[in-house]
């Protein structure tokens, strides 16, 4: 191992981070780093800095990666956005918009859907002081109040978050006198619990650390171009899944056979493989539990060992030296060293942080140019430990602060180890430092100044990168860095024998799966946005293999989402590129010559990017994957709670003077404190089913545009109208036409009532059975309005509407709303806010 | 290239960046929060289109540069200067770094850009936000360097060195000392090329007086320069390089490290022969140096050495440590078959030590042992006997 013979430049400045006033000189920008200077040669400083070679790129074959596997058989959910857990309303400065947890709405929201938990018990203490009618009864001991006209001007229910639902007064009364007791202990129970639960979704939401490292691996296997992808899968993660491939250069990757699984008790967070002299390990992290698999050479695990992290573990790294020898990491701080022969050793413990103090019980370890010495990592820094030495003794490798020129709040994401024993074009001891800003390369022989420091300026936590091996002998080395929003950087690294590693061309970005959405064909809407999400899922793993190739240089890119699907992709390096041609010169003499008038360069020397553009085996594979992917049943319904009308319950206290079999139903469910199901009440005769929620008119949406896509629309309406005739649905249509009748009737002079008949019938009225009910508070002004006129003499209406006209026009003026228009109103915000599947959390 | 870090943006940096993307109580920043928030409709203040049109040109520029589009980056640039007419003066102060970055960047790659244009680009930028004047000459001479121009990067240089701007700052004599240094660096590669010249002339000739004052004056005026700097905590290699010496302490894998192992063993202090052997077993230790057939020759020669001299214990001190891993590190039966194929020679030195360690019974020596080999059987022989008589090992157990 060489030590470069001249190092880059670099103030060393000492402090915490973000105290970087000085000027940090040596990484501002690709080119910058090409200028090393000449050392002693004047003669040949023109020539001796490495030139950047302009046109080194990998090209995509295709446009964007495609489904190379079929999709997961079971629901994906893609769980909390967001929309779900952010404040929507208020005012928000817009130099300082701050997230702001919405604890209120999940709070209504889980005591709307979950009344029965959320007011059970205290429901059950009061019970003896309420009753469904009669009148109230007030003894010394206690009082009973009757509840059924509260009941009444409840109306069935009140339509969620609606912002005009109307309280009466006694509705307003019950609530101020009750809300203390009937609240106070959800909420105050509840919501620090749910505070919290909603704090720690949203941070996951924004860096989801469970999978640093990656859950896809490619291990090699017999025959150079055979290899095996592991990946969990499952709606759950927890099926690990070993799937054969066999990538040839030039064409398209075969699956061979069907996956291998293994059933695991819980989700693969981290999947880790390694070849040691010959034997390839695979490593699995889960949340409590890592494992330790050999492959035969065959491509068979046979599990050697599993172990316990009963505090959860973080980080597992297979050594690159020793086979069978695995760092571990647990939220507890502890770090140890795993070998399945000799048990754990523990390396390292210390709760704290090592840098500064942060709240994060993220740890992370891996190996260096040193069997025996460990680093080990947190959110502040990255420390080097000599696992023969005394316990707490070890060297920063790279600290949160001024040295690396560290931003204010950048805090570490990823560590790796990026030696490996293979002929390498780098040194052995350098180590990959991701933060949410930059990526540094440090070694670990000169530790703390990095010796190079790209900014990335990825949107999305890079959780995975992977050094892979140089295309041919000379060439710089690719490094892979993977964001977990899917983005995908790809630097080139090269840093021969002594000299330093600097990037070897400016750095490109690679298609995310997103970019795929072109590869597939047109869908009606809601397909598009299934498949859209199901593309916008988070990554979770990466893994790239490099297939040994005369003729062209190809690298294999299989990405893994949250949804278990495994993406491919296939890069070429760009034919200009002169590493490849040129029989791996790395540093021509003379790359171009330097004069100082440069002509324009030719244009062959920077070709443009040339658009790839979809093989149609490529989009032949998509289309099967969506074929599949839309058989898939969508992730059942999060649990909506059934209403049901308690007017309707009133009523028919009424009708079953037979035994009370409803009551005797309904008391014994309130006494055990669970929900009344329609088989404890008997059968209703003329049952109501409950509103369903609110997917009716959407089915028939989609159902129509279905057809309508199809080029069937015209049939698809002629049967609807025919159905709808065949099953009566008249009435309806009629009652509906009387809504809109009474509406613009009431526009037209609605006190104008001296020529007899009665204003059209109210359908809250007329009908004798009990129906569905509109979704809305009934407007109860209108219906004493009603009231009023219809108990009214006709000969004295026109004092009373004079009388009427006098009033201020806040009482019962003719200002206010006709009452189906009103309702009408009211109706359209519940029916709009049709509840959102997502956004219960599971409760 | 994105973020502009911290101290470039400082203005920027915190009115905007730090407390936007602050996440609550962790202290961690997150770049991508406002994005997030942003598919939140929020009953707020919206963005003020204008900052919303300069930040889409800046994800365009960015995303144009990622893919090497640098004509289509370069268009967009044309309408990202808007942004030096922001009204939010942070932004605005802010701004011309990031058009530093950008721009340099595109000119650097751009096809149809040359030495002129980025030269034009470059003394532009120096006078738009004055602060950043000492960065762009330096980064300007650097260029111009790179590309052979070593009269006009002194210039360059000559200029900023002279340059101020309102009180000095500790950043802004980092700066001028690095722009001295660098000074002083092209001064050197004056003076070395004026010393190739006197080299060739004849000392009688009435040039040579001129040439060597000038050369003198040359090597004055680096000294000078370069000392400035390097009073500096920082790497300076370049500049000055004395850093071998300091290497023998803290690099124990560095190839010198066997020629430090030949000093100490040549030396009369038995505390040296100590340290000889220790120094052969921390370079084997790396993975980097598993191969290196010299310093397994000397082990193995060493060790005899040693074992010859009776200082058993002191080979057992190394061994202690390494029984554990260094068998199946170094000797295991993957090794053996690897090494015997690709290199004989090594695999012999390192049977050799790995009998003396582990005895005879060991996979690797077996291995090599019974790899009869025409031309090496007598050294083979060798071997064994070597290993019967000095193998660490108690046969009895």
């Amino acid at each position: 191992m060489d030590f470069p013979s001249s190092l880059r430049p670099t103030l060393f400045m000492s402090g915490p981070l973000g105290l970087s006033s000085v000027p940090n000189l040596s990484f501002m920008c690709s080119w910058r780093d090409a200028l090393t200077l000449p050392e002693s040669q004047p003669q040949s400083a023109e020539n001796v800095a490495p030139h950047l070679a302009r046109d080194l790129r990998w090209e995509p074959e295709t446009p964007g990666p495609f489904p190379l596997l079929p999709p997961s058989p079971d629901p994906w959910d893609p769980g909390p956005t967001a929309h779900d857990l952010l404040f929507r309303g208020g005012h928000q400065s817009c130099r300082r918009p701050r997230a702001t947890l919405d604890v209120t709405e999940q709070l209504s929201r889980f005591l709307w859907d979950h009344g029965d938990i959320a007011f059970g018990p205290l429901g059950n203490l009061m019970q003896e002081n309420f009753k469904l009618e009669g009148a109230r009864s007030r003894s010394k001991t206690k009082t009973v109040v009757s509840v059924k006209r509260l009941l009444q001007d409840l109306g069935g229910h009140q339509p969620w978050g609606c912002p005009w639902a109307y309280l009466s007064h006694r509705q307003r009364r019950f609530s101020i006198l009750g809300g203390p007791v009937l609240g106070g202990p959800v909420a105050s129970l509840l919501g620090e619990l749910l505070k919290e639960e909603l704090a720690g979704r949203w941070g996951q939401l924004l860096l989801d650390d469970a999978f640093t490292g990656g859950a896809l691996a490619w291990v090699p296997g017999k025959m150079p171009l055979v290899g095996q992808l592991v990946y969990p899968n499952g709606g759950a993660l927890d099926r690990l899944c070993f799937q054969e491939v066999s990538v040839t250069p030039g064409s398209d990757p075969q699956v061979l056979g069907d996956p291998g699984h293994i059933q695991l008790r819980g989700p693969v967070r981290q999947v880790v493989t390694r070849t040691v002299q010959g034997e390839a390990l695979l490593a699995v992290r889960s949340d409590y539990h890592c494992a330790v698999w050999k492959v035969s050479k065959q491509g068979r695990p046979a599990p050697l060992q599993v172990l316990q992290v009963e505090k959860g573990a973080t980080g597992i790294n297979l050594s690159p030296h020793l086979p069978g020898e695995l760092a571990v990491c647990s939220r507890s701080g502890a770090v140890c060293l795993w070998t399945p022969q000799d048990g754990l050793q523990q390396v390292y413990k210390d709760p704290e942080t090592l840098v500064f103090r942060d709240p994060s019980p993220w740890r992370w370890a891996d190996f260096t140019a040193h069997p025996r010495v460990l680093t080990v990592g947190d959110r502040t820094g990255v420390k080097m430990i000599d696992t023969q030495g005394p316990p707490g003794c070890g060297l920063l490798l790279f600290r949160g602060g001024a040295e690396a020129s560290c931003q204010k709040g950048e805090r570490v994401l990823l560590a790796q180890y990026l030696g490996e024993s293979s002929p390498a074009s780098l040194s052995p001891t350098l180590h990959l430092i991701c933060t949410q800003f930059s990526l540094y390369l440090v070694d670990e022989r000169l530790p703390l100044v990095p010796m190079l420091k790209w900014a990335h300026g990825l949107p999305s936590a890079p959780l995975m990168a992977q050094l892979l091996p140089a295309p041919c002998p000379g060439a710089p080395r690719p490094l892979l860095l993977g964001g977990q929003g899917g983005q995908l950087q790809l630097l080139h690294l090269s840093g021969e024998e002594v000299s330093v590693p600097r990037l070897a061309g400016p750095p490109q970005s690679l298609p995310a799966r997103t970019d795929a959405l072109s590869g597939f064909p047109l869908l009606e809407p809601a397909s598009q946005r299934r498949l859209q999400e199901r593309l916008d899922a988070p990554t979770i793993g990466l893994a790239a293999a490099v297939p040994p190739s005369a003729s062209t240089s190809g690298l294999a890119l299989f990405h893994l989402s949250k949804a278990g699907d495994v993406f491919y992709q296939h890069l070429r390096l760009q034919e200009g590129s002169s590493f490849c041609r040129d029989a791996g010169l790395p540093s021509d003499p003379s790359p171009e010559p330097h004069t100082p008038t440069a002509a324009a360069p030719t244009p062959s020397r920077t070709p443009t990017p040339t658009t790839a553009s979809w093989t149609p085996q490529a989009t032949a594979y998509c289309s099967r994957w969506l074929k599949a992917l839309l058989k898939v049943p969508l992730p059942p319904p999060v649990w909506t709670a059934p209403t049901f009308s308690h007017r309707h319950l009133l009523g028919y206290k009424e009708q079953l003077q037979d035994g009370g079999k409803v009551l005797a139903g309904l008391r014994a469910a309130m006494t055990q404190g669970r929900l009344l199901r329609q088989r404890d009440v008997g059968s209703f005769p003329t049952a109501e089913p409950p509103p369903a929620p609110e997917s009716g008119p959407e089915d028939e949406l989609s159902e129509r545009l279905d057809e309508a896509w199809e080029g069937r629309g015209a049939d698809w309406w002629r049967r609807r109208q025919g159905r709808s005739l065949g099953l009566g649905h008249q009435p309806r249509r009629h009652k509906r036409r009387t809504q809109l009748s009474s509406t613009f009737s009431s526009l037209s002079g609605r006190w104008d009532l001296s020529d007899g008949p009665s204003p059209p019938p109210s359908p809250h009225r007329t009908s004798p059975v009990p129906r569905p009910l509109p979704p809305a508070t009934p407007h109860s002004q209108g219906l004493t309005q009603e009231l009023w006129t219809r108990g009214v003499p006709v000969e004295r209406q026109q004092t009373l509407q004079d009388y009427m006209a006098r009033l201020p026009s806040s009482g019962l003026g003719a200002t206010s709303a006709p009452p189906s228009q009103a309702s009408s109103i009211r109706s359209t915000p519940s029916r709009q806010q049709a509840p959102r599947k997502k956004s219960r959390m599971g409760f | 290239m994105s973020d502009f870090s911290g101290e470039l943006t400082r203005p920027m940096a915190e009115a905007d960046q730090v407390e936007k993307s602050m996440l609550s109580g962790t202290g961690m920043s997150i770049p991508w929060l406002r994005k997030q928030m942003e598919t939140v409709e929020t009953g707020g203040k919206k963005e003020k289109d204008f900052a919303k049109t300069t930040s889409a040109c800046l994800g365009l520029i960015q995303e144009a540069l990622l893919k090497h589009q640098w004509e289509k980056a370069a268009e967009y640039m044309h309408s990202y200067f808007q942004i030096l007419e922001d009204s939010d003066a942070g932004k605005r102060q802010a701004a011309p770094e990031i058009i530093w970055r950008l721009g340099s960047e595109i000119l650097y790659y751009h096809p149809k850009s040359n030495v002129e244009t980025f030269s034009t680009f470059a003394d532009r930028m120096k006078n738009i936000g004055v602060m950043n004047y000492l960065k762009i000459s330096l980064q300007h001479a650097l260029y111009l360097l790179h590309h052979g121009m070593l009269e006009d990067a002194n210039r360059s240089l000559s200029q900023a060195e002279t340059w101020r701007y309102g009180e000095k700052s500790s950043s802004q004599d980092i700066l001028i000392n690095l722009v001295q240094a660098y000074k002083g660096l092209l001064q050197y590669y004056t003076w070395s090329k004026k010393k190739m010249e006197l080299s060739k002339l004849d000392e009688e000739d009435y040039a040579y007086g001129t040439a060597t004052q000038n050369m003198r004056s040359h090597s004055w005026k680096t000294s000078v320069n370069l000392s400035a700097l390097i009073q500096i905590p920082g790497v300076w290699d370049p500049f000055v390089k004395s850093y071998v010496e300091i290497l023998y302490q803290i690099v124990p894998s560095h190839k010198l490290m066997l020629e430090f192992h030949r000093i100490l063993r040549n030396s009369d202090k038995e505390e040296h022969h100590k340290l000889g052997l220790e120094v052969l077993f921390a370079i084997l230790d790396f993975a980097g140096c598993t191969k290196n057939i010299t310093a397994w020759k000397y082990l193995a020669k060493y060790l005899k050495q040693t074992l010859m001299g009776n200082h058993l214990a002191w080979v057992q001190d190394e061994w202690r440590s390494r029984k554990n891993w260094w068998p199946s590190f170094h000797f295991s039966y993957f090794w053996a078959k690897n090494d015997w194929t690709e290199d004989k020679a090594l695999a012999c030195e390192k049977a050799l030590v790995a009998g003396i360690l582990l005895g005879k019974g060991c996979r690797y020596f077996r291995y090599v042992s019974k790899q009869g080999h025409q031309g090496l059987k007598k050294k083979m022989k060798r071997m064994n006997r070597a290993v019967k008589s000095y193998s660490i090992v108690d046969p009895g157990l």
